[in-house]
């Protein structure tokens, strides 16, 4: 591959018990992709991203991120690396208003100590301005600016995954993760998010990776996708191949559909 | 719309003007209170000073007890430790030698305290430091567990710290207590450091590292996946309040006279608890607000202890009946408010102001 690396995991593998959630995943991510993970319910695509930002620790298997071994660190720490996400089930600041939950995802980068920020000296005071000026932003750009006041669990469902995108842009990342972004949006809305993350690929240098049900939505967007089923990669390659790759249909139709000649899905 | 008046969501960028007045406006209600103050000094009796004194020392534990419990949601029961140990550090410090050694009859005091004796000043910020320690040390075993887990293991520190004071007789001379501790605490000591906490913990409560911790307390798992380290936030808000409730605590004994582990018990503790949870779990304000509530109104109680004649109907004096109102008052403010007097909320001069603007016009 010409471009260069951003993440690597290798043999990486995540058991509960004696249930196996990922087994054995290798994936890597080239930098300024836009990848997606798909799979049935229950494939682990969820484990996946919480083995990768530090929430999971894996049972085996290793994982580099920007040339570095990152298992074992904090999840804050990964994030500071450089890897934010969102959350399926939507994990807001609820009590916070909608610009104070993207001035949290800049805390991490702060540089002023606690003392300097209690006596407001001119070093925290420059970092606090340049905080709320691209707060803003961040909310401009993912059409939240008006809303900027309300308490963040007051807003819509469709605008509560924006935010959770706005506030993981806020640390600053070279990988975002979305889980499931488009869950719980109307076709427009999900439209508007396909054009954001584009958007964000090509503007902010940002690498992307998607797991999302939505296959209309995948299969426009990604340029990449890694299927999962059981824990295991059934298949890699451009949305088209994986569309016709006889595994992906059995995996979400079953082996009498494709008997029959199923659609692929989404197709 | 009914509630965004309310509610203020840190130091928004608010114009300049309306930033100025505020400031003016805090500074001349700083004044105004020290000017209440100097008259209470001079004009009121004894009893009131020490009562506002009270007041003022409680706001102080309950702000910073607000900050670990409110701010940053951990829910912690071991206050009436750093309160004991700041109380015996500094009465240790600036009791004389001689007083030491009359005090201390079954078993003399350790050395370098035996010939120590310092000003109120230096001993206070030594106890604030001391207390700080100890709770960040308590920190590292205690922000392994969150939840009721938190509230079971700070309540276990705190009983083990009141045990130690019963118990090292050398150190605190036991059960007996310390007795003849001068009184320095004035309400200047009291409502001076209530200005200087209320200062620190209000400023860091609207920094990036007040909304940090409110983050943590929202929902940890994603406050740590947006960078912030959880642990270590958690352990800012523990010292920082810890700090605060030693200097307090140094001069309650300079306000009491005598300690003994005795007063250091759970229900210290507990009548904190009580305070916060009425002024509104997270609300600093809310916290002065019920702390003066609290000591003022326990005072103003005790008329329902007097005999007195009801409709013809005389009842004679009963003891304890104003813990019985105590208690309905509070059954009624879980029943009508169930988030404390001020909810999350924060007194603001811009609510203020809203509120006036907002009358006549309805």
């Amino acid at each position: 591959m010409s471009r260069e690396l951003l993440l690597r995991a290798s043999g990486l593998s995540c058991r509960f018990g004696g249930l196996t959630a990922v087994d054995r995943l290798d994936f890597v991510l080239a930098k300024g992709e836009l990848a997606g993970l798909i799979g049935p319910n229950g494939a682990g695509k969820t484990t996946t991203f919480n083995m990768f930002t530090g929430r999971q620790k894996p049972s085996a298997g290793d994982l580099d991120f920007l040339g570095r071994g990152v298992i074992g660190l904090k999840p804050s720490r990964i994030n500071q690396l450089g890897m934010a996400r969102t959350f399926q089930n939507i994990r807001l600041f609820d009590e916070l208003s909608v610009l104070e939950n993207v001035l949290v995802g800049f805390h991490g980068r702060l540089k002023a100590n606690f003392l300097s920020a209690i006596l407001r000296l001119p070093g925290y005071a420059a970092e606090e301005r340049r905080m709320y000026e691209r707060a803003h932003e961040l909310l401009e750009l993912v059409g939240l600016s008006a809303l900027s006041d309300e308490r963040a669990d007051s807003l819509a469902y469709g605008q509560q995954r924006l935010l959770e995108i706005a506030r993981a842009l806020a640390t600053g990342p070279r990988l975002l993760l979305l889980d499931e972004p488009a869950a719980g949006m109307n076709p427009q809305e999900t439209a508007g998010l396909a054009r954001l993350v584009r958007d964000l690929r090509d503007r902010m240098e940002l690498t992307i990776l998607l797991i999302e049900h939505d296959m209309r939505f995948v299969m426009n967007l990604c340029e990449r996708l890694t299927v999962l089923d059981h824990g295991k990669v059934i298949a890699r390659g451009t949305p088209q191949q994986v569309q016709n790759d006889p595994a992906v249909i059995e995996a979400y139709l079953g082996a009498e559909a494709q008997a029959a000649g199923g659609e692929a899905p989404g197709a | 719309m009914s509630r965004r008046g309310w509610f203020q969501p840190g130091p928004l960028p608010a114009a300049n003007t309306t930033r100025k007045r505020d400031t003016r406006l805090t500074i001349l209600g700083c004044l105004a209170a020290a000017a209440g103050l100097y008259l209470l000094e001079g004009h009121a009796d004894p009893y009131i000073v020490h009562m506002t004194c009270i007041a003022g020392l409680f706001a102080v534990l309950a702000v910073s007890y607000n900050l670990i419990n409110g701010v940053t949601g951990q829910f912690s029961l071991e206050p009436n430790a750093f309160v004991a140990c700041g109380a015996y550090v500094t009465a240790l410090l600036t009791l004389s030698p001689d007083e030491k050694a009359a005090s201390f009859i079954l078993e003399p005091i350790i050395w370098p305290l035996s010939v120590i004796s310092i000003p109120l000043l230096p001993a206070l910020i030594i106890a604030g430091i001391l207390t700080a320690l100890m709770a960040f040390l308590m920190g590292f075993p205690v922000f392994r567990v969150r939840g009721d887990y938190l509230a079971i293991v700070t309540l276990g520190f705190g009983e083990v710290i009141r045990v130690v004071a019963n118990n090292a007789q050398s150190l605190t001379n036991g059960p007996l207590g310390l007795k003849g501790i001068p009184h320095l605490t004035n309400l200047w000591w009291a409502w001076g450091l209530l200005a200087v906490t209320l200062f620190v913990i209000v400023r860091l409560v609207n920094s990036s590292y007040g909304r940090a911790l409110k983050a943590v307390r929202e929902d940890e798992v994603a406050a740590e996946a947006m960078g912030i380290n959880a642990f270590w936030h958690k352990m800012l808000a523990f010292t920082l309040s810890a700090f605060f409730e030693g200097v307090a605590g140094g001069l309650l004994a300079h306000l009491i006279t005598t300690i003994s582990p005795s007063q250091f018990t759970f229900m210290f503790t507990f009548n904190l608890l009580i305070i916060i949870v009425v002024g509104g779990l997270g609300s600093t304000t809310g916290a002065v607000l019920a702390a003066l509530l609290f000591t003022f109104g326990g005072e103003w109680l005790r008329a329902v202890e007097e005999p007195m004649s009801l409709f013809g109907l005389d009842i004679p004096g009963i003891p304890g009946m104003r813990m019985v109102f105590f208690s309905l008052i509070l059954v009624g403010v879980m029943l009508f408010m169930r988030k404390g007097l001020l909810g999350r909320y924060e007194f603001s001069w811009r609510w203020l102001f809203a509120l006036f603007r907002r009358r006549p016009a309805s």
